[in-house]
């Protein structure tokens, strides 16, 4: 189960290219929209207090 | 946007890397012809450098673009034994050594009084830590056979990859090859995966990781003072929440970048901190620079075909080295030798318990004790070395 669960978020942070069994088919389109959507808000909501990466300055 | 602006809101967050660079350059080298295509890297890599270099630190730093066209004339004399190699390897490490460390340790030497050979305008060139390491592979791995030449085009073009250039992932050339000279394949599903992959990244980095900065800030010398000591742990596991946040989202969108191009670049990150041993955690974070460390420091140090007294001191060797290439300080020689000591105490604990146990406690107890102590590391990391004291003081003895 666990294994399965991070295939799963694996999959919908763009790290593996094969959707999961219950994702694959019609279905895919609709979660790879709504994880775009998700992200856009989520950047729109919290970018403007943004600051430099970390490791940049390594 | 000034450049005093742009230098605070560094490179992946800001939209001119996006539309300037990123979209521009991975659609051309989609449509160019195989032999145009190291080139556009190369046009695109040479602009970004130059833009933020400048940005970061004027004219000289834009101007050390210059160790780059040095550093791919250079290459083109390297041959497998050749001493031009091993002249490559010393360069990349004295480069690194004068702009990052000269004014640590001419300030170790005369740390009683004034330091005379402190370097005032001291500045630290774009990148130059990770550039450093692929230089230095390409020498050794060239010296050692084990990579073949490429054009110039294609030496430079994995120099100036833009999307991994400033902070890694740390590529190989004999891996990067391949990739460069394929035909890329199918827009549609390496823009989706790549776009995606930038998003995360960009989410990780704004409301995560950001987010805790809140809680981190804290950690200074006056709030640690007067803070009640009970949030100290807290301020401490904020900080390693948002480095992880910060750096794996990082490399999410250096990895989703080079898919734009349809090149795959190395993974850096791998649920580090669901790990049951020390061990394990170094092998799932920050990849591609533990196995740097690994085939550039501990193996051509004896690695494990030396004596058990060596294979310690090779291990917190490689430890310390880590730690002092994050940053020149002596807060960072002690959070590597921290690891050090952790890894060698680890291996150490395999000697007498070769098996593992398999029980579901012992394996909980072993995951939550290994986030403890990376965890107990990241003052050291976060903090000079008398703030990070000062932080266990209060924590410790109130």
């Amino acid at each position: 189960m666990v294994s399965n669960l991070r295939n799963t978020l694996e999959y919908l942070a763009g790290e593996r290219d094969e959707a999961p069994e219950f994702l694959s088919g019609r279905f895919e389109l609709v979660v790879r929209c709504a994880v775009w959507a998700l992200a856009i808000l989520l950047i729109y909501a919290f970018c403007g207090q943004s600051s430099k990466f970390i490791y940049i300055d390594f | 946007m000034a450049w005093a602006e742009i230098a605070a809101y560094l490179i992946f967050n800001t939209f001119s890397y996006y539309f300037l660079f990123l979209v521009p350059a991975a659609a051309l080298f989609r449509v160019a012809p195989q032999r145009l295509r190291p080139w556009i890297i190369v046009l695109f890599g040479g602009g970004f450098f130059l833009y933020f270099a400048y940005g970061m630190a004027g004219w000289w730093g834009a101007a050390c673009l210059l160790i780059f066209l040095w550093e791919s004339v250079i290459s083109r004399l390297y041959r497998p034994s050749s001493r031009w190699c091993m002249l490559g390897i010393i360069q990349s490490v004295v480069l690194l050594g004068i702009f990052k460390y000269w004014n640590f340790f001419t300030g170790l030497i005369f740390h009683h009084g004034v330091n005379p050979l402190r370097w005032q305008g001291a500045f630290l060139p774009l990148g130059i830590s990770f550039f450093t390491f692929e230089f230095y592979h390409y020498a050794w791995d060239r010296r050692a056979g084990k990579t073949e030449a490429g054009t110039l085009g294609e030496y430079l073009a994995f120099i100036l990859f833009f999307p991994t250039m400033v902070a890694g992932p740390i590529k190989r050339y004999q891996d990067f090859l391949p990739k460069l000279r394929a035909e890329p394949m199918g827009w549609d599903g390496d823009w989706e995966r790549g776009i995606t992959r930038i998003l995360v990244g960009l989410v990780k980095k704004f409301a995560v990781a950001d987010l805790l900065t809140a809680w981190t800030d804290h950690l200074n010398a006056h709030d640690i003072l007067v803070a009640d000591r009970r949030i100290l742990p807290f301020w401490a596991l904020a900080y390693g929440i948002k480095i992880y946040t910060d750096f794996s989202g990082y490399s999410d969108i250096a990895i989703g970048s080079a898919r734009l191009f349809g090149i795959r670049v190395p993974e850096n990150f791998d649920w580090p901190y669901g790990r049951r041993n020390i061990q394990r955690f170094w092998q799932c974070w920050h990849i591609s620079l533990t196995r740097w460390l690994m085939d550039y420091v501990y193996i051509p140090l004896g690695g494990s075909r030396v004596s058990k007294p060596r294979i310690y001191a090779n291990i917190i060797a490689v430890m310390l080295v880590s730690g002092l290439w994050h940053g020149a300080g002596l807060n960072f020689v002690v959070w590597g030798l921290w690891h050090g000591l952790l890894l060698a105490g680890h291996r150490f604990w395999r000697q007498l318990r070769p098996v593992a146990s398999n029980q579901p406690q012992v394996v909980l107890l072993s995951r939550v004790l290994t986030f403890v102590l990376v965890n107990a590391g990241w003052p050291f990391f976060c903090m000079d070395l008398h703030t990070a004291i000062l932080f266990y003081r209060r924590l410790l003895a109130g």
